[in-house]
């Protein structure tokens, strides 16, 4: 039933609208006790609040047929098929964003480099000491344009992969500007 | 988080049975529906042309008791068989209307170009895609069951008509009335799930940047599609299920005999229906958006305007149903509600055609085959437009009702207008989805013979509908003899250009041209589709597109 709620775990574009100034789905946050948070997530053209009104207004039409049935036997054929058909895209567009809901969190404090990857899959950690830490750019030899990964931790891992090759370039030189200052 | 993945890309190593049959590309999903859409449309058309034939002179030549026949033989005794008739009739419209039309408009070019033109890499749920598919092939077979199994009058199929009124669907004998059903009802599914896609697809999947009021018409137009199928699809379901528990299991909701109303099945189904029309015709409205900005070398004009049009038509199509039973016995105010509400559909649809006017109105205008299509869409879909103004007048539909008048108009407005859209849009990508190039005089052939003899079958329907014809007749008196016989010759020219069509996409197929640009038109046609290969490659926008490749100071 998880997802038959609005009110969800917090994450960033279920926030209330940013600016239109900040398309890019990373965000750095405000240090907090001298560690730095940096979010990234997968693009998604909806905002929760789109879904609500698409919803509300699907519902409010489909209510017509069946307002001018009441009173008849034939009100009980329709219904089944009108909840299923509402049911099927509340379903469909909550799995979408589902599906898109992959937060990766790294966190620099002072003695470490922690990279948290919440996925479908579940939570994957990652940690490494940032003295140590490299930002390697795969510029046409990964999967993706600009593939990014970090070294210096127990194996190799990849950063916000879901993102598009210019911000991944643009990442790159901030976390790599972010690294520097910590040093 | 994922382990870093530093390897080539894979290629297409899917095997044929794997690539079409198993299919989840939304691609190859959507040329899987153009295909056996088109299938089910010449057997449909089939129907039409036997239906033609025998129309074309006054008594039965060809529908006879004592079997089909295709040469008239006047030697031969030959008693009429109304059955048989009514069956073609009924199957023509079930399948044109749920087999053929929203199948290839919605399932084949909304497939295939709308997630292509929002920058996604394929449909929300791909898998989902498949099911719609195979259902809409299950949908398809039940169909033409149905018109093989026992049905009424002691023969095989049934002849009600395509919208199923009770009581005559509940009486009819045999199964084959009920294998009509489970095909509507597997159609059904197979739209709202393919409907639910799309919406899924369009809401959450558009390129970064792209904001509603910036996607292309085209998409936008199989957005409100399948709204409207969502809205209104569950609602033909429930009429159908309630038909078949009527039929089978004793209920009563249509039979007065148990407290039921027929009158009632009929606005249920007309609240569909309505909508219905809508959803075969707008995804035309995008794809003619698309050609004629192109053609005319202009961004579209008043795009938004465009854009509110399609979603105040969808939104209108749902207060009108009741224009299409003016005679079922409604108060004076509900009638003149419905013909007031169906007068103002023409406000947007008006906005509609003035603004592809307007698109044109000082563009360079360049008449290649997609743009005649375009052309005799607009033309034939204004004439529709008007008889149904003419229509929407309850007194006036007093004397039109059931006449071939109606025929004419939503032939006019459906078989023509969505036709010329499909035929435009076969044209203007035929390129983009095959890799390869069509001959121009033959795509302006194909158009110039199918628009002659389009209007040559519909024109005189109307003067037919004036002199008082009615529809679905197997048979009519030697006063209507002469446009019948006008119209028959327009059917069978049409026919032959189908004809000519199919031969020229096998050979088009097979031995056009190859295409090496990615765009063959010109710098107006702009949207995402024409910045890749022809034909696409397996995967597309799997990196999501720059704003640049589609964010133009002109676009549409």
């Amino acid at each position: 039933m998880r997802g038959f709620f609005l009110t969800r775990p917090a994450l960033p574009w279920a926030q209330p609208r940013r600016s239109k100034q900040s398309p890019m789905p990373y965000e750095w946050l405000p240090p907090q006790n001298g560690e730095t948070h940096l979010h990234l997530w997968p693009y998604r053209s909806l905002p929760r609040r789109g879904m609500v009104w698409f919803l509300s207004i699907t519902i409010s039409l489909i209510a017509l047929p069946l307002a001018a049935l009441i009173g008849t036997m034939a009100l009980w054929g329709l219904l089944p098929f009108l909840l299923a058909a509402i049911a099927g895209i509340w379903w469909a567009l909550n799995r979408s964003f589902r599906d898109g809901e992959i937060l990766e969190d790294l966190t620099l404090s002072e003695t470490e480099l922690t990279l948290t990857h919440h996925g479908r899959k579940g939570v994957q950690t990652w940690a490494a000491n940032p003295h140590w830490v490299r930002i390697i750019l795969h510029a046409s030899s990964g999967p993706v344009p600009n593939y990014l990964t970090l070294q210096g931790g127990p194996r190799e891992v990849e950063l916000g992969a879901f993102l598009s090759p210019a911000e991944r370039l643009q990442l790159r030189a901030e976390l790599q500007d972010a690294l520097q200052r910590h040093r | 988080m994922a382990d870093a993945a530093i390897h080539g890309h894979d290629h297409d190593t899917r095997g044929f049975f794997t690539r079409w049959f198993m299919s989840t590309n939304h691609k190859d999903i959507g040329i899987l529906y153009l295909f056996t859409s088109a299938l089910v449309g010449f057997i449909s058309v089939v129907f039409t042309v036997y239906m033609r034939m025998e129309l074309m002179e006054p008594g039965v030549q060809y529908m006879c008791m004592e079997g089909m026949r295709f040469v008239a033989d006047a030697t031969r005794e030959c008693t009429p068989n109304g059955h048989f008739w009514n069956t073609t009739v009924t199957a023509h419209g079930i399948l044109m209307m749920f087999f053929v039309v929203i199948p290839a408009l919605f399932g084949g070019f909304g497939n295939y170009f709308m997630p292509l033109q929002i920058g996604a890499p394929d449909m929300a749920f791909p898998r989902m895609n498949n099911l719609s598919y195979w259902m809409y092939v299950a949908g398809t077979s039940l169909a033409v069951a149905s018109l093989l199994s026992p049905g009424g009058d002691d023969q095989l199929g049934s002849g009600v008509g395509w919208v199923l009124y009770p009581p005559l669907s509940v009486r009819e004998g045999g199964y084959s009335m009920d294998l009509a059903i489970f095909a509507v009802h597997l159609s059904g599914a197979s739209s709202i799930l393919g409907a639910i896609n799309m919406i899924t697809t369009f809401l959450n999947m558009r390129a970064p940047g792209m904001t509603l009021h910036k996607v292309p018409l085209f998409g936008w137009s199989i957005f409100v599609t399948s709204w409207l199928i969502l809205l209104s699809l569950p609602v033909l379901a429930g009429a159908i299920t309630m038909l078949l528990t009527d039929r089978n299991f004793g209920t009563t909701f249509f039979d007065p005999a148990g407290g039921g109303d027929p009158i009632l099945y009929q606005h249920i189904l007309w609240f569909f229906g309505h909508p219905e029309v809508y959803i075969i015709v707008i995804p035309a409205f995008g794809i003619i958006s698309q050609v004629i900005s192109t053609f005319s070398k202009k961004p579209i004009f008043g795009y938004l305007p465009m854009v509110y049009a399609m979603v105040a038509i969808g939104v209108l199509g749902f207060v009108v149903w009741a224009h299409h039973m003016y005679t079922v016995g409604m108060s004076v105010t509900q009638q003149s509600y419905f013909m007031l509400a169906t007068m103002v559909i023409a406000v947007p649809t008006g906005i509609k055609i003035f603004s592809w006017i307007a698109t044109m109105w000082g563009g360079s205008i360049e008449f290649k085959t997609p743009m005649l299509w375009a052309f005799g869409f607009l033309f034939l879909f204004t004439v529709g437009g008007v008889t149904g103004i003419v229509l929407s007048q309850a007194p006036v539909d007093r004397a039109y009702h059931d006449t071939y008048y109606v025929i004419a108009h939503f032939h006019y407005v459906m078989s023509l207008g969505a036709v010329f859209g499909i035929f435009a849009g076969i044209y203007f990508w035929f390129g983009k989805m095959s890799g390869r190039e069509y001959p121009e005089w033959a795509g302006k052939l194909h158009f110039w013979a199918m628009f002659i003899g389009a209007n040559l079958t519909f024109f005189p329907q109307h003067f037919l509908g004036r002199q008082g014809m009615p529809r679905r007749y197997i048979d009519y008196p030697e006063a209507y003899a002469y446009w019948n016989h006008v119209s028959s010759l327009g059917a069978f020219l049409s026919f032959a250009s189908f004809l000519f069509f199919i031969g020229i996409v096998f050979y088009s197929l097979l031995w056009g041209k190859k295409i090496t640009q990615n765009n063959y038109w010109n710098e107006y046609a702009d949207t995402l589709e024409w910045t890749l290969p022809c034909p696409p490659p397996e995967h597309t926008f799997e990196q999501l597109p720059k704003r640049e490749d589609w964010d133009h100071a002109h676009g549409h």
